[in-house]
């Protein structure tokens, strides 16, 4: 979305501020706003600055595309404005304004990093890993070129959380899924969401086609940020694509529901979900997962204060784990702090993005908590599934 | 001024990332969602403690620099745009909540507490409380809403918000703390006298006596069961008759009425919406059937409403920025008028009339504020923020509509700079010259939000 295209839209931005809290108003439910405070860092300011840009009343500078980058564009101020008509644009419009900074010469240093490495023939992914084609994987879990599904594993899970990618792998194998893997360069979501999005058609068009090879009808990936780009982003990119798309979690779940899936073994745990930003707020999936983690058997599954809709963002997302490293594991540690109110001892969630965040603020702070993704939870079980 | 210096000296008081003059940060504090035009600001700060802000006022002194106290900034009438440029010190860093007393009822709050948060932490620490907030964003303040004689849910019932307050703590422009209320004198803060009462002082002068960094204000209780009853009435002459009789009856908590074109239900008419309180259903029931007599004694008729929206005002504060997008541009202001009952219904007839005049559909509303002692009357008018033209219809009508409330024995409340320089012109020589000396006395340098409450051309 070009920012030519919601112009017509910026200027109704009240700043009146609700975007700043979470529902009930208890806490500040924008990571941006809580940390600077000056009101030029909530969205109702971002929406003021980009305004005057483009009135000219403002310039490009280097602290202009700070504020519009210190932000985990968590879409909270989507969810908390109250302007129905046309909330659902503030997260498109701070995107949309990056991809001007980035045309102006404004990226910031550390963010340029993502398209450098993900254009970089090498690598085609934002952490500088040389790319994996997925070959050996194939071969490990004998999986063949063609196949119903394909398993889009995503960057993150690829280079940086292979556990969560490993008991994927394992449950799509335990649940008889005929599944394959591709040789996937990154679905784009770093670059987007940073502005620098000249090459992404291609990349997507890449992916599709590399599914289409496959023959899948079905892709299913376990990352939160594939999940919504593949969902969302694609058909704003004018990329189509006729397969259906699936999170891990809405395959347990509906293993579970056609009985298809059981656990055989417990689960003895206090267990907190994490809804990740790109599965809930961008995605509208809550449930799903909770229902999953309910029926597992032994389990004790608590809420914390600020769930759903309403969940603090773990602060990876945006940029902002690349470009303002130690703020973001500060976002992550107070989600954490909220964990403990509920006497948890796991943090769980269905993302590797935000896995990485919660257990490097786990880590650093010496949190005490175990931070483990949905599937690696089931993976610790005893399952039995019955195939078709 | 030494800009960088003044910059640097901010920062050794309140942090390096709460003090800024950046463009982007000035631009920002330059402008409100109101209909003024934008007014430069040099620095903006933010404080976190009491001793802060001293520390801010003696260099603000020193170096002969306005400060301008901010809140939520919601005020709309541009009274956190520096008149004369300056320091705006945003206050919402001191946002603690530091006593909830249930047995004398009240909230000891720093002053950048918001209503949002208020709101919230009564309802999940003690949900049988509540506060009187305004239909503004969650993200004004009480300290902000307090002193400019706001007014809201439990204004019929318990007063305008200016008078729930007990107590305040004020850094004044010499750098002293001052305490007012009862504790002044006392461990608690559970009231305003009954000493000399100088709380009065600091309520709409806008900044200009000190800088209020604690304050405590009453809080109440939660009524079992609420509802609305809705009506409707053709002829606003009956409308004191008819809230005459309405404040006889004791279970009211809120009288809101309004005139607008739209939604169509409300066209043509002046429509009430009484929220009353019960112990239990059959309570609450008994009373809606009193309150349709006394709808129909009074030239008004009882309207039934949808159960959605009956949801979508009973929920405090209900969305009144809605009327931002009117006109599909993120603006709106309004007068709000004090105003004697006897002259409400000329206020809706002429105000509608200036709507009409300057092509803004009319949109008119007021509350009670006590048993008829006080009705705070809004004439709104919503505006495009992206064209010019339409900002200034509306500052235009905003004028003449200061006219109207001053000529019909009202007087602007919160009022931007124009409406200041009119009730002053209107004021008691002498009530002037009191308030003129003692701000005199209190801030000789004048850096005290400089420019409001000002006879001198800006
Ligand atoms: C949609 C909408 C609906 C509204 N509805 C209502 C309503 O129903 N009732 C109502 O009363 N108001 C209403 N308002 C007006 C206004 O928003 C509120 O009164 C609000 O509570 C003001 O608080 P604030 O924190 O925004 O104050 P600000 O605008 O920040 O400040 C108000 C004034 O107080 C001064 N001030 C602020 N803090 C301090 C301090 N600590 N020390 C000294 N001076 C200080 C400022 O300099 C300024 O002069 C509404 C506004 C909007 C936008
Ligand atoms: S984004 Fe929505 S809630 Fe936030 S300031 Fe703008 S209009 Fe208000
Ligand atoms: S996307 Fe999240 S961080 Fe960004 S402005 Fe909106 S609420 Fe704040």
């Amino acid at each position: 979305m070009a920012l030519d295209d919601v112009k017509h839209i910026i200027h109704r931005c009240f700043r009146c501020g609700y975007c700043k809290f979470n529902h009930s108003y208890s806490d500040f439910n924008c990571p941006s706003y809580n940390k600077y405070r000056f009101e030029t860092y909530s969205a109702g300011g971002r929406m003021w600055l980009i305004f005057g840009l483009i009135n000219n009343e403002l310039q490009w500078s280097d602290n202009l595309a700070n504020i519009l980058y210190a932000c985990s564009t968590c879409g909270n101020c989507v969810e908390n404005c109250r302007f129905v008509k046309f909330n659902e644009f503030w997260v498109d419009i701070i995107e949309a304004a990056r991809a001007e900074a980035v045309k102006n010469g404004f990226c910031p240093e550390k963010q340029k990093n993502l398209l450098e490495r993900t254009t970089n023939p090498e690598m085609f992914n934002p952490y500088a890993e040389p790319n994996s084609d997925n070959e050996e994987l194939k071969k490990e879990y004998n999986l063949l070129d063609k196949a119903e599904w394909v398993y889009y594993i995503g960057c993150t899970s690829n280079y940086r959380q292979k556990d969560l990618r490993d008991s994927t792998l394992r449950f799509l194998k335990k649940a008889h899924i005929d599944f394959t893997l591709i040789d996937e360069h990154c679905c784009c979501s770093p670059i987007i969401r940073t502005g620098q999005i000249s090459p992404v058609k291609d990349f997507m068009n890449y992916n599709v086609e590399k599914i289409k090879e496959t023959g899948a009808t079905k892709v299913i990936t376990s990352c939160a940020g594939c999940y919504r780009t593949l969902k969302n982003d694609f058909e704003k990119f004018g990329v189509e694509y006729d397969f259906k798309l699936y999170h891990t979690a809405e395959l347990v779940k509906q293993l579970l529901d056609e009985g298809k899936l059981k656990f055989k073994s417990n689960y003895d745990k206090t267990v907190t979900y994490h809804d990740p930003c790109h599965l809930g707020r961008h995605s509208g999936i809550y449930e799903i997962p909770r229902e999953v983690y309910k029926k597992i058997p032994g389990i004790n599954f608590v809420e914390m204060k600020r769930n759903r809709e309403d969940a603090y963002c773990c602060g990876a997302g945006g940029g902002v784990k690349i470009g303002y490293p130690d703020w973001s594991v500060e976002i992550s540690k107070e989600r954490l702090e909220e964990a403990k109110e509920t006497g948890a001892t796991v943090v769980s969630s269905t993302c590797p993005f935000c896995r990485t965040n919660l257990s490097d603020a786990n880590d650093k702070f010496n949190m005490g908590f175990e931070v483990i993704d949905l599937i690696e939870i089931l993976d610790q079980l005893d399952i039995e599934i019955t195939a078709d | 001024m030494n800009t960088d210096q003044i910059l640097k000296d901010l920062q050794n008081i309140v942090g390096k990332e709460f003090a800024t003059n950046s463009p982007e940060d000035l631009y920002i504090y330059s402008q409100d969602p109101g209909a003024s035009l934008p007014r430069p600001v040099d620095f903006v700060v933010m404080p976190k403690t009491t001793e802060e802000v001293q520390n801010i006022v003696k260099l603000a002194n020193e170096e002969k620099i306005p400060l301008v106290p901010m809140g939520g900034g919601m005020t709309l009438s541009g009274l956190v745009l520096p008149v004369k440029g300056g320091i705006v010190v945003d206050m919402k860093r001191m946002n603690q909540i530091l006593e909830i007393n249930e047995l004398s009822r009240y909230a000891l709050i720093e002053a950048g507490v918001s209503t949002g948060q208020l709101l919230a932490y009564l309802n999940e620490h003690h949900p049988d409380l509540q506060p009187a907030i305004p239909d503004a964003p969650p993200s004004a303040t009480i300290a902000g809403n307090v002193l400019i004689h706001g007014s809201g849910y439990l204004s019929q019932k318990y007063g305008d918000h200016g008078a729930i307050v007990n107590g305040l703590e004020v850094v004044l422009a010499s750098g002293e703390v001052v305490k007012l209320g009862s504790c002044a004198v006392s461990d608690y803060w559970f009231a305003r006298g009954p000493i000399p009462d100088l709380v009065g002082l600091f309520l709409s002068s806008f900044g200009t006596m000190g800088i209020v960094t604690k304050l405590s204000v009453q809080i109440f209780p939660k009524p079992k069961f609420r509802e609305i009853v809705f009506g409707l009435m053709k002829d606003e002459e009956n409308i004191p008759k008819l809230l005459l009789e309405i404040t006889t009856k004791e279970f009211i908590e809120d009288v809101i009425l309004g005139k607008q074109d739209k939604p169509e239900w409300m066209k043509g008419y002046i429509f009430f919406m009484v929220y009353i309180t019960g112990d239990s259903q059959e309570d609450i029931d008994t009373k809606i059937k009193i309150l349709k007599k006394t709808y129909r004694k009074n030239g008004a008729r009882y309207m039934k409403a949808t159960q959605k929206m009956i949801d979508l005002y009973i929920e405090k504060p209900i969305f009144a920025s809605g009327a931002a997008d009117f006109r599909k541009g993120g603006g709106f202001e309004y007068v709000g008028a004090n105003m004697p009952l006897e002259k409400i219904p000329e206020a809706y007839r002429r105000g509608a009339e200036i709507s009409i005049k300057y092509g803004i559909p009319p949109t008119l509303g007021s509350r009670l504020i006590g048993q008829t002692h006080n009705i705070v009357m809004f004439f709104s008018y919503s505006f495009n923020r992206a064209d010019p033209d339409d900002m200034q219809n509306a500052r235009n009508a905003l004028e003449e509509t200061n006219h109207l409330a001053l000529e019909l024995g009202g007087i602007p409340w919160k009022g931007e700079l124009g409406a200041q320089k009119l009730t002053l012109q209107k004021m008691d020589p002498n009530y002037k010259k009191m308030f003129f000396n003692i701000r005199q006395m209190l801030d000789p340098n004048g850096i005290m939000n400089p420019g409001n409450w000002s006879e001198e051309e800006n």
